[in-house]
């Protein structure tokens, strides 16, 4: 599903924030990426989306590689990609509902299929009764769900999260990360970066262990209860 | 009112999803695609409503850049109207010589009238034409000294069109009068008509290049607007953009914008016209009264009223795309 192939990404800047990493995700894998702060996790992720193109090396997602990808076969791309983003990144001037139904209405669904999933998207996360609220009034935690709901939505398969439990609570963190494994458990490939070295031991999934943009370690703890 | 506690059971237990990996593929479904336009359509004019004063000033500006050529079109029109008038009346005015008697030149206009190129040969005595010339002169003490009446009996000859006949030619007819022995001196006024013309397609001229530049300048307020609204709106576009959104997803919003502008404007200058015809109607039908009422002030029709707002609405949709899509592509990321 994911292969990276002695990716190097040096920045305009000169910082080298990768550094020669190879790896590679199997279809319907959870993987965490873990390592210290500036370890180059985000920018890892961020090639997956074609947010940055790498410097040396190259990406390959679902066997295409994406440095072959122009300008306009971006949103393809990206309309294949479930992505959750630490800040959420809603849409503040439209409602929780319209929020969600954004990636259908990309990708031109009718209106009333929009509504079916959007609600069941919702309902996933809790959020149902919600869904006109404007996100402004909900809480950092309800943001970060109607965030996961709107990643989701359209069933991609490929879904990546950087911090998606930032700043949550240890309980919701276990919730949210419940829900990644269960979209996993439908056949999709789940992509998670994060400092939470609980959670990551707690969730017994395979973790790539980055350290100055390098890969350290690449393993699958034994699962500590549930 | 949604606590922490209220939601507890917010991961709910899967039914879930078949074929997750079967995403949503951006379908060419025609019915969808004209949903988000007209979604984009009304939802556009929501987001102008939400700035009513910065609308109403960019509008109004554009009305006003609108409405001056159209007011200057409306003026050509009705002094071509006008001037049209004057060239199909195509009077030539005849002096006969002091010593012509009324008979005979009551007898020479009888000659006159059986031509086929002459429609209405009017007669003018010496008195009619001195009572006329009290009336209108102000020297009506002046005239009083004189002791005999000096005027020429005057013949007033309209031509009949001559559809072969180029309409600024001198017509045959003036230069058999002027070699009559009757006639002292034959007044048709070829150049003054032909300097006419040349002012009215000058003014056309003007009119043209004006609205051009009005134009231009319409495109650019829209422009300048709609890059604005562009920029105060990077964050959410580039969120679109990150969950996929085609160019012409995150363009289609500006662009209905621009339409409205375009569209409102195009109201605008339609408005403003009215305004200024109702304002001048009074004053236009008392001159044109005074023309026997043979010429009608020509008003805005339907047909340009309809293509002023067309050709509003075009230009508003145009700017927007001039700046939206310089602007969304500088603007994606990667
Ligand atoms: N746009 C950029 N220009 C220059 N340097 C950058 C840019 N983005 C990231 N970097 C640098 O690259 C390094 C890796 O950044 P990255 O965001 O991938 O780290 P991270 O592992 O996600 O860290 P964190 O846990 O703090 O989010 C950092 O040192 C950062 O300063
Ligand atoms: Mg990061």
């Amino acid at each position: 599903m994911i292969r990276f192939d002695q990716v190097t990404k040096r920045y305009d800047s000169g910082y080298e924030a990768l550094h020669d990493l190879s790896f590679e995700i199997e279809a319907g894998e959870m993987v965490f990426v873990t390592g210290h702060s500036g370890a180059g996790k985000s920018t890892l992720l961020k090639l997956l989306a074609l947010i940055e193109r790498p410097t040396r090396g190259s990406v390959a997602l679902a066997g295409q590689n994406l440095n072959q990808t122009r300008r306009r076969g971006i949103p393809r791309v990206r309309r294949g990609i479930g992505m959750v983003f630490q800040d959420h990144r809603l849409l503040m001037d439209r409602s929780v509902f319209e929020n969600v139904a954004m990636p259908l209405l990309i990708a031109g669904l009718p209106r009333e299929e929009t509504a079916k999933r959007v609600r069941a998207a919702l309902d996933k996360v809790g959020l149902l009764e919600r869904e006109k609220a404007a996100p402004i009034t909900l809480s950092g935690g309800e943001q970060q769900r109607v965030g996961i709901a709107r990643a989701i939505v359209a069933k991609p398969p490929l879904l990546i999260a950087d911090e998606p439990t930032g700043n949550l609570d240890p309980k919701l963190s276990t919730e949210i990360m419940e829900l990644f494994a269960e979209f996993q458990q439908v056949g999709a490939t789940v992509l998670v970066a994060t400092h939470d070295l609980h959670l990551i031991r707690r969730m017994g999934k395979r973790v790539l262990v980055l350290d100055h943009g390098r890969l350290i370690d690449d393993f699958r703890p034994p699962v500590v209860g549930a | 009112m949604n606590t922490r506690k209220a939601t507890a059971p917010r991961v709910k237990p899967a039914p879930v999803a078949r074929g997750a990996s079967r995403s949503a593929k951006p379908r060419l479904n025609m019915r969808a695609w004209r949903e988000h336009h007209a979604y984009s359509f009304f939802s556009s004019l929501a987001r102008i409503g939400a700035r009513p004063w910065a609308t109403a000033l960019t509008v109004l500006v554009m009305g006003l850049a609108l409405a001056l050529p159209l007011l200057l079109f409306l003026l050509l029109q009705n002094v071509q109207g006008l001037s049209a008038g004057w060239q199909e009346a195509r009077e030539i005015t005849v002096f006969l010589k002091p010593e012509i008697e009324a008979t005979a030149a009551t007898q020479f206009a009888e000659s006159l009238r059986v031509r086929s190129d002459v429609a209405i040969v009017k007669i003018r005595t010496p008195d009619e034409g001195l009572a006329e010339f009290r009336s209108q002169s102000g020297f009506s003490d002046a005239l009083k000294v004189l002791q005999a009446n000096p005027l020429p009996t005057v013949l007033v000859v309209t031509a009949r069109e001559n559809p072969r006949e180029n309409i600024n030619a001198t017509p045959a007819l003036v230069e058999q009068l002027k070699s009559d022995a009757k006639v002292d001196l034959v007044q048709y006024d070829a150049a003054w008509r032909q300097r006419l013309g040349a002012i009215l397609a000058l003014g056309e001229r003007v009119v043209q290049v004006l609205a051009g530049l009005l134009a231009l300048g319409t495109l650019l307020v829209v422009g300048n607007t709609v890059r604005l609204d562009i920029q105060s709106r990077a964050a959410e576009i580039g969120t679109l953009q990150l969950l996929g959104a085609s160019k012409g997803f995150v363009r289609r919003p500006f662009l209905y914008i621009g339409l409205w502008y375009g569209l409102l404007s195009g109201f605008v200058a339609l408005l403003l016209v009215l305004a200024v015809q109702l304002a001048l109607g009074d004053a236009l039908a008392h001159l044109l009264s005074s023309y026997d009422n043979r010429f009608a002030f020509s008003a805005l029709g339907w047909i340009p009223a309809s293509l002023v707002l067309v050709v509003s609405a075009a230009l508003g949709w145009f700017g927007a795309w001039l700046v939206a899509s310089r602007h969304l592509a500088q603007g994606q990321p990667a």
